[in-house]
């Protein structure tokens, strides 16, 4: 006992399991339900009042960095923002009570898919404690409530393995597109544009945007362009014209990202540091259009 | 047994992600819509299921409730005092039925403590119904309330696809 190291990771990792990744029933049974947990409708239009598209933004781009700051399972940001979606397409709220119910997203969908998820005291912590944990408890209740207790909800993550697993990449590259795809799935998870599309296409388009960005730089792919995109929509059964709008989509998204975090650079308000501690900005770095 | 924490990932001191995002916070606003949305479940979960979650009564409707003596239910599921072992018993702690919410109908096998009729089961594909075999059966699940199981009388047509 007196060996025990406390340095280890204290999360721990299932192997990934080939009853689940290389049965294309699990594949097939994805995309089956998948639209089942897409937003009823677009709220800003028929719904919300006192919410606002840029406020979304703001709540989303605050989530995601908590999750980052908490180093959260990847799959945790995007899965909140489909409960938050979820509920705002039913819900008229006042924009004052957003931050709370992202906090309230964040902690359910933590709870669903981490082995150590994120406390009601910390997320508060975070809201720089404008609401209580108290609160916070309650209103998971309401969301709950909302949501009719479908948390698990199908998010483009579930995709990815299933796609990766299915195009003639060279095994060492394919950590690099999982990785670059992942970032993207947050990008969109960011932007209400993509709210409603199914998470495979979200996939899809992530995978390829991940492998032209890649591309550029080196030899990652030997099937590039509309073969390489005739390829992937099949994997999803995605329209080949709905694929490519949605990857330019992603490849756009990804452009004012870059615009913006040079902007923020050029304004010294971020130090090096504080950028490095990220590690969502820091893939979308090495990405060169 | 120790649980593993996650206090590695403390917040860092200064951290740009601890902000308000929209000014102050009403507590009042809050409270008084949270009640108002929670009484809007119940209120589903009323007419849903026929049954009172509040006064756990049952109530004129599509669904027979019946009474249940001494199903022999784990204990986690008979209602108790604090539930410490939840989540530090600070919750609120409704109706363990009120959680339920309004389960939709594919959910119904998994909410209900209920008798099927025998031509509102679903059989599944190339299993057409060979009698006796699920018919009539008893499908128990105790969470939707500890003392009463339902029978139902009314098929639904409107089950969402």
């Amino acid at each position: 006992m007196e060996l025990l190291c406390c340095e280890v990771d204290p999360v721990r990792r299932a192997v990934p399991d080939a009853n689940l990744l290389y049965d294309d029933r699990v594949l097939q049974n994805l995309l089956t339900i998948e639209e089942r947990y897409l937003p009823q409708c677009s709220y800003f239009k028929c719904v919300q009042k006192d919410i606002q598209p840029y406020m979304r933004r703001m709540v989303a781009t605050w989530m995601l960095e908590v999750c980052e700051e908490q180093k959260c399972e990847e799959e945790v940001f995007p899965l909140a923002m489909n409960y938050l979606d979820r509920f705002l397409a039913g819900v008229p709220t006042p924009k004052t009570h957003l931050q709370l119910l992202g906090a309230v997203c964040m902690f359910l969908a933590s709870k669903l898919k981490e082995t150590i998820p994120l406390t009601a005291e910390k997320l508060c912590i975070y809201t720089d404690n404008s609401i209580k944990p108290q609160e916070l408890l309650e209103w998971e209740l309401v969301v709950l409530g909302k949501l009719k207790w479908n948390l698990a909800a199908v998010t483009p993550h579930d995709f990815i393995e299933h796609i990766l697993r299915k195009l003639p990449q060279p095994s060492e590259k394919l950590s690099l597109i999982r990785k670059h795809a992942q970032t993207f799935i947050a990008l969109c998870a960011t932007d209400f544009k993509f709210a409603m599309y199914p998470p495979s296409m979200i996939a899809t388009g992530s995978v390829g945007a991940a492998i032209c960005g890649l591309q550029q730089d080196e030899d990652v792919s030997s099937l590039t362009g509309d073969a390489l995109v005739d390829l992937l929509a099949k994997i999803t059964n995605t329209d080949v014209d709905c694929l490519k709008a949605c990857q330019e989509q992603i490849e756009v998204v990804l452009l004012n990202s870059l615009q913006q975090f040079r902007q923020d650079q050029g304004d010294g308000s971020k130090s090096e540091d504080e950028l490095d501690q990220a590690s969502t900005p820091t893939d979308v770095r090495d990405i060169d259009l | 047994m120790a649980e593993p924490s996650r206090d590695a990932q403390q917040i860092p001191r200064g951290s740009k992600a601890c902000r308000r995002l929209f000014g102050p916070v009403d507590s009042e606003q809050l409270r008084r819509d949270c009640d108002a949305l929670m009484a809007g479940c119940v209120q589903e979960a009323r007419e849903r299921w026929n049954f009172d979650f509040v006064t756990e009564t049952p109530l004129e409707g599509d669904f027979a409730w019946e009474r249940v003596w001494g199903l022999g239910l784990p204990k986690l599921y008979l209602p108790a005092g604090p539930r410490d072992d939840l989540g530090g018993g600070k919750r609120p702690s409704p109706s363990p039925a009120l959680l339920q919410g309004t389960a939709q109908e594919d959910h119904l096998d998994l909410s209900l403590t209920c008798t099927l009729m025998p031509h509102t089961l679903e059989r599944p594909e190339g299993s057409p119904g060979a009698p006796g075999t699920s018919q009539g059966r008893k499908r128990r699940q105790t969470s939707m309330t500890d003392f009463y199981h339902s029978k139902r009388r009314l098929i639904f047509s409107k089950r969402k696809p």
